[in-house]
């Protein structure tokens, strides 16, 4: 089964083109990919129950993720979901990577970071999820 | 054997020597594909014979050097810096400060609720409010964004793109000139209100469909031309359209489909194009590719004049003439090394100026992680005054023209703009390649390709695929905490105070002329004028003109 990844883009932000470029390589490399584009954070939770999806992916450039991102995982444990991974990527600025990751993001990545590694950590931890 | 006969030998046989030597391992093409030869000669590019018809003086047809006689010697470009976050209240200091440091002009832009038509309390709205631009809900709002500016002093660039806005936004600063009791013929601006950026470029969910979103954008083009006489009531976004994906041989074909289509709208309903063409107005991207940037504004005023004199045979010189703004390439910035975002976008900006631009925004040089703090916007303006002040680049029109390598260049990028104009035109023009997905399809492409070369190393960026080294962080800005609250207390007293049953009942006019397919900016500014917000406007928009799911993916 290949992995399935949903991405998503948080809020009213519009800049989707970091998100389809992620998406595009990850679908290149194999893996299945539910682009949901601008979702609620409910929704993107819905979405990715009803898809059985491996792993979220989110994306951002507005400067939302500190409102939305605690607000998909409350969204999460609501509907008991806590075994998929969530990885965040955009323009995070590097000192709010912590408060991220203390959310429950399992890796953030910035502007530039090559695609190959986004890919390869959205495989490891789907693989990680399907090992537990 | 005469001289080009020479000239040819000559060259073939400096051909064969250069084909002795080796090259380094490079691919030689333009970022938009192009192939560039290792030199140009008059075999190439001499438009001594052709001068006339291919390039002409500065100010004169086809207007290829200029559209003005005397260039940067009459009037330095605008220095148009852009602005905007938080609430009025912060922006309009932002404003001030730009102004104060010698900005020429404004150029406001608006968080992502207010620019897709949501107020700061609406559920989508949440996370977002001031946001990458500033948060205006009502007039209210309007007016404290540009309180102690002189409007009719200095010319406003309203960065209200999708149209879902764009009407409301144009009538709020008409409102508040009319308070003012400033005439609107004293108002010099532009709206951007292009519907490209709100169905195909930065799309959300719940936009207005293809055919609406024009139809309303064309609204305010009307609008102006009987109202507002010296405002350019759109902007074609050939930026942002970039800044998606594109390169520079789309990004021109594209502004040019979608003007041709507002021409064709606006003859539809009686006007002539002498009458409104003049103020459509343009905006292109400076990006890395400093000869095809240089080329593409060169061609694109070529082309523009080819097409309003051939298709239509108009003779006003504004009708003519493409005069446009320029920002230097965001997606061009990296994160990593920011300080290098000064030089990347001091040769943009210079590329800007020796393509002959009539306003320019400089990019800050943390803009990869942030909106600009005062410190990058700072530094942003002064690229900008050093430009103008320092480089003497301002003292000749067209400093490049006859050159063999950029004349060659321009004739090439007209050609395959051309191309890419009669392709998008065969395949049913502008509101049909956005309802069938094909637009959306081709900027993916494009931006897809970028991004694989960036990948595998082919097409080079410093400090992130080479030259890499360790972080060198700057601050981040961010607007003050706070700004969701005081802002949803500004809107909430804005509903309290009003008069309830005046702004519903200017709502539901502007329904009735929604349903009637009247053109709405009028409706509009009686709804603005009666208190409306953003949202309850916008909301009226979504459900009389329906809503569009985006063919994206």
């Amino acid at each position: 089964m290949p992995v399935k990844v949903l991405i998503a883009k948080l809020g009213l932000d519009s800049h989707w083109r970091g998100a389809m470029m992620v998406a595009r390589f990850l679908r290149d490399r194999g893996m299945e990919v539910v682009y949901v584009g601008n979702q609620t954070p409910a929704a993107i939770v819905e979405s990715a129950i009803q898809e059985d999806v491996d792993v979220i992916g989110l994306s951002t450039l507005s400067g939302n993720h500190p409102v939305y991102v605690p607000m998909v995982f409350e969204c999460l444990k609501a509907r008991s979901v806590n075994d998929v991974p969530v990885v965040l990527g955009g323009t995070i600025p590097q000192e709010d990577y912590e408060a991220m990751q203390a959310a429950g993001v399992r890796a953030v990545f910035g502007p530039g970071r090559p695609l190959h590694d986004i890919a390869q950590c959205i495989g490891e931890l789907a693989a990680e999820r399907s090992r537990a | 054997m005469n001289d080009e006969g020479k000239l040819s030998r000559a060259q073939k046989l400096w051909e064969e020597k250069y084909n002795s030597y080796t090259e380094r391992d490079a691919v030689f093409t333009t970022n938009s594909g192009i192939p560039v030869k290792p030199v140009y000669s008059p075999l190439d590019g001499d438009k001594s014979a052709g001068y006339l018809d291919e390039l002409g003086f500065p100010g004169e047809p086809p207007f290829t050097r200029g559209i003005h006689h005397t260039m940067y010697r009459g009037r330095l470009w605008t220095i148009r810096q852009l602005a905007g976050y938080g609430t009025a209240e912060e922006t309009n200091r932002r404003f001030k400060f730009l102004l104060e440091q010698g900005s020429t002009g404004i150029n406001c832009v608006f968080d992502y609720p207010t620019a897709r038509g949501y107020d700061s309390d609406a559920p989508e709205a949440t996370g977002d409010v001031g946001q990458g631009g500033v948060a205006i809900d009502s007039l209210a709002d309007m007016e404290q964004l540009f309180e102690g500016i002189p409007v009719e002093q200095i010319s406003v660039s309203l960065v209200a793109s999708f149209p879902v806005l764009s009407l409301t936004v144009m009538a709020m600063y008409l409102a508040l000139a009319k308070k003012r009791g400033i005439p609107w013929d004293k108002l010099a601006g532009t709206v951007q209100n292009d519907f490209l950026m709100e169905t195909a470029i930065a799309v959300a969910p719940a936009v207005l469909a293809p055919g609406a979103s024009f139809r309303l954008s064309t609204d305010v083009v009307e609008y102006c031309t009987r109202h507002v006489p010296r405002w350019n009531p759109i902007s074609y976004t050939g930026y942002n359209y970039r800044e998606a994906g594109v390169d520079a041989v789309q990004e021109v074909a594209l502004v040019f489909v979608h003007a041709l289509a507002t021409v064709e709208e606006m003859r539809r309903r009686g006007y002539e194009a002498d009458q409104f063409v003049p103020r459509l107005s343009f905006f292109f991207s400076a990006d890395n590719d400093f000869f095809e940037e240089i080329a593409k504004y060169r061609a694109a005023r070529r082309l523009w004049y080819r097409l309003m004199s051939r298709r239509y045979g108009v003779t006003g010189p504004r009708t003519l003439t493409l005069r446009y703004h320029v920002q230097t390439a965001g997606s061009a910035l990296t994160a990593q090394e920011p300080l290098n975002n000064i030089v990347r976008a001091a040769y943009q900006g210079l590329a800007a100026v020796l393509g002959g631009a009539q306003s320019i925004h400089v990019d800050g040089y943390d803009e990869a992680l942030c909106i600009p703090s005062e410190q990058a916007a700072l530094v942003a303006l002064r690229t900008q005054q050093i430009l103008q002040n320092e480089t003497n680049t301002t003292y000749t029109a067209d400093p490049l023209g006859g050159g063999y390598f950029i004349e060659s260049l321009t004739d090439e990028m007209e050609r395959r703009i051309q191309a890419y104009m009669d392709r998008i035109e065969e395949a049913g023009g502008i509101v049909s390649v956005v309802q069938s997905g094909w637009l959306h399809n081709e900027i993916l492409e494009s931006s897809y390709r970028v991004q694989k070369a960036v990948e595998e190393g082919k097409r080079k960026v410093v400090g992130v695929n080479c030259f890499t080294t360790h972080e060198q962080p700057v601050p981040v800005f961010r607007p003050a905490p706070g700004v969701r609250e005081r802002q949803l207390q500004r809107l909430a007293a804005v509903r309290e105070t009003r008069d309830a049953a005046a702004a519903e009942s200017a709502l539901n006019a502007l329904r009735q002329v929604c349903r009637r397919g009247e053109n709405a900016m009028e409706a509009v500014l009686n709804a603005v004028e009666a208190m409306a917000t953003v949202g309850e406007i916008g909301g009226v928009l979504r459900e009389e003109c329906g809503t569009w799911q985006v063919p994206l993916y």
